[in-house]
């Protein structure tokens, strides 16, 4: 029977810490590896805005101690890892004295809306039309019309972020251009600001959604097409069962195990793309944060943003992973 | 053998009549079933043999309805106790299948749906004809019923496919089909997958719940041994034709038609070892079949007339028929040649 052991979650768990710590130790590395020095551009920044800034020696070398940088790389590597164990991200350089998990506590619960949202419809309608596409009773109409949509599959979601936010908000003005609410409003379970929330979460969410369904649309397709040449399918038929519950319970429930392990796998993919739609929008996520830090430079703030973001990938792979068994009743997760 | 006559009436409970089936192909049609007609009498066990190719999976799936592109049925007619199927609107098609005609199939490969409980499987069938069911307890007591039926353990009852043996899911595929008390079965290579102990086990089990449900059923196989074992009579194929349809006792005492004679002979046996007579491989082309007879290229005795007209089923006796002309009263020189010459060899 289906059902975790000990034994595996244990195994599973330390895959899961062993990912975190590589992470962060490149994390940690190639910002490094990079040329520049991150001190001198915030100094160069401050004097390009106020025309001067005095004792500029000084205060790069003020900060520079002050942002250890100045110890050797293992002292900093180590300062950065016990951080981390205790959920301190250090501060952001450029916008010091803010602390990195302050700006990424602002930032974190947009992205992962956005692409909770953007994932949940994309999945399930590319694995509906998917499905449709490749069953016998689907009218004509709808399998003409599935592949038109698809369209924007071959476009990288920065494109398509572009297209929707000239068409939609330039154009027409359906929908606002940038943030995440509307300016003046103040985040709380209003219902004006949740209204203004899905208002300006609905294009960045369909940019990610219209490059992305197509594929899985594809995959299904191919699965359900797979399990009708299934013998358990003749078996369905001549049982007499009814045509919708062949469909969803002999069809979609076995095409759709595949998808899920598909969709663990794109999940660091995904992240990507939503980094670049978010700066499209100007939406106040990761994306944008972690683009900032890297046009400015903000070791910190790479650090950090890097750091989340690769640990929410890999807790959404974990929870799919453990999710298995409840979903596949062939797979078991006991240790052997 | 005389058991198992009492046991078949008169009354036709299927009757084929005619059934052409065809699969479309770039290069033209491939004859599948070509013009077939034979009954299936109340309580029989009729055996479908031929080799690879014959169309005896076509037909019975042609039967069921079950026909897959490209195949498709050319014409015929298919009455099961009185109700044309060919006829049928699509509802009234999905509430006769089970309940007119079921399919047990090959359950040792993958005929049971992987992610769905073994009683989940059996309740969506009787729900799909019966409506939702509402006395969840008396559901599982009918279910253990069928269980016990064909000699499965009730621990079952909660499982996956993948936790059987391949003979448990075989058993699962007979209580299966006979759940509703079909008036036929048909039993689509129901042992091939199994060893031969299980294979026997499953056999029995098969005629077995045959007899207490008091069911038709059509069983297709190429083991003729142990089709030997359970069958009233054979209908035996060739190249989409039937060429022979026999009380089980006469084909393998005196097979009639030479095909069936060919298919006898090359049954292995464990006490000698023998050549092989047949050649392998039905060898015309299955879109432009030759003309008159089918078997006449394979065929030891054919002669001129067998290329210029086609041979009709010749009842020699009740309930046996044979498409041969050797049986036409006119040749029964030949007939008396061919047999010496069958008895030398």
């Amino acid at each position: 029977m289906g059902g975790i052991s000990l034994n595996y979650l244990l195994r599973r768990l330390l895959v899961f810490f062993l990912t975190l710590w590589v992470a962060a130790t490149l994390i940690f590395i190639i910002p490094r590896l990079a040329p520049g020095d991150p001190i001198a551009a915030m100094v160069a920044r401050l004097s390009y805005q106020a025309g001067f800034v005095e004792n500029a020696d000084l205060i790069i070398e003020g900060w520079k101690e002050r942002f250890g940088l100045n110890d050797p790389v293992y002292v900093q590597y180590l300062r950065f890892m016990t951080g981390l164990l205790g959920g301190d991200l250090g501060y952001s350089m450029a916008r010091f004295p803010s602390t990195v998990t302050e700006l990424v506590g602002r930032a974190l619960p947009w992205t992962i809306g956005l692409v909770g949202v953007a994932t949940f419809i994309f999945f399930i309608v590319g694995n509906l039309c998917g499905a449709l596409l490749a069953w016998a009773r689907t009218p004509r109409l709808v399998k003409v019309l599935i592949p038109m949509s698809m369209i924007f599959t071959s476009i990288p979601p920065l494109l398509a972020g572009l297209l929707l936010s000239y068409t939609f908000a330039f154009l027409l003005g359906w929908f606002p251009q940038t943030y995440s609410y509307g300016f003046g409003l103040t985040p709380g379970l209003t219902l004006e600001f949740i209204a203004s929330v899905l208002h300006h979460g609905i294009l960045p969410a369909m940019a990610i959604v219209i490059v992305t369904f197509g594929y899985w649309a594809l995959g299904m397709r191919g699965m359900m097409v797979t399990i009708e040449g299934e013998d358990y399918m003749i078996l369905a038929q001549a049982k007499g069962l009814k045509p919708f519950y062949v469909l969803y319970r002999y069809m979609i429930r076995n095409a759709i195990l595949p998808q899920m392990t598909a969709l663990a796998v794109s999940i660091g993919t995904l992240v990507n793309g939503v980094v670049l739609v978010e700066v499209i929008f100007n939406y106040n996520g990761m994306g944008t944060l972690i683009v900032t830090a890297l046009r400015e430079q903000d070791f910190g703030l790479i650090q950090g943003t890097s750091f989340i973001l690769i640990t929410t990938s890999a807790l959404a792979v974990l929870i799919i992973d453990l999710s298995y068994p409840l979903i596949d009743p062939r797979i078991s997760l006991e240790g052997r | 053998m005389t058991k198992k006559n009492e046991s078949s009436s008169d009354r036709v409970v299927l009757k084929v009549d005619n059934l052409r089936i065809h699969y479309a192909t770039p290069q033209g049609d491939v004859i599948a079933v070509s013009d077939i007609s034979f009954k299936l009498y109340e309580g029989e066990t009729l055996g479908l043999v031929g080799e690879s190719g014959c169309g005896k999976s076509t037909t019975a799936y042609g039967i069921l309805q079950l026909v897959q592109p490209p195949g498709y049925i050319v014409h015929g007619s298919i009455e099961v106790a009185g109700t044309e199927v060919l006829d049928l609107e699509e509802e009234e098609l999905r509430k006769f299948r089970w309940t007119g005609l079921s399919l047990i199939p090959q359950g040792a490969m993958n005929s049971l749906n992987p992610t769905m409980r073994v009683k989940d499987q059996i309740i969506d069938v009787i729900e799909a004809h019966e409506g939702k069911q509402s006395d969840k307890e008396a559901l599982r007591e009918r279910i253990f019923g069928l269980f016990q039926n064909v000699g499965l353990p009730n621990r079952i009852y909660n499982m996956y496919p993948h936790e059987l043996s391949g003979g448990m899911k075989q058993r699962v595929c007979i209580a299966m089909g006979v759940a509703l008390h079909p008036t036929v079965v048909i039993a689509d290579e129901a042992t091939s997958a199994l060893d031969v102990v299980v294979q026997r086990i499953v056999a029995q089990t098969l005629v077995k719940v045959k007899d207490e449900i008091g069911v038709s059923l059509i069983v297709i196989g190429h083991d003729m041994g142990l089709l030997a074992q359970i069958v009233d009579r054979i209908a035996v194929m060739y190249a989409g034709k039937m060429v022979e349809i026999a009380p089980v006792a006469n084909v393998y005492a005196k097979p009639l038609h030479p095909y069936t004679q060919l298919l006898i002979e090359s049954i292995p046996s464990i006490k000698e070892r023998k050549p092989l007579k047949i050649t392998e491989g039905i060898t015309h082309d299955p879109r432009n079949p030759p003309s008159g007879c089918i078997f006449r290229l394979r065929c030891p005795f054919a002669w001129e007339h067998c290329a210029e007209v086609e041979p009709l089923p010749i009842d020699v006796e009740a309930k046996h028929e044979v498409a041969c002309h050797l049986f036409d009263e006119r040749f029964e020189d030949r007939r008396a040649n061919a047999y010496a010459t069958l008895a030398n060899s």
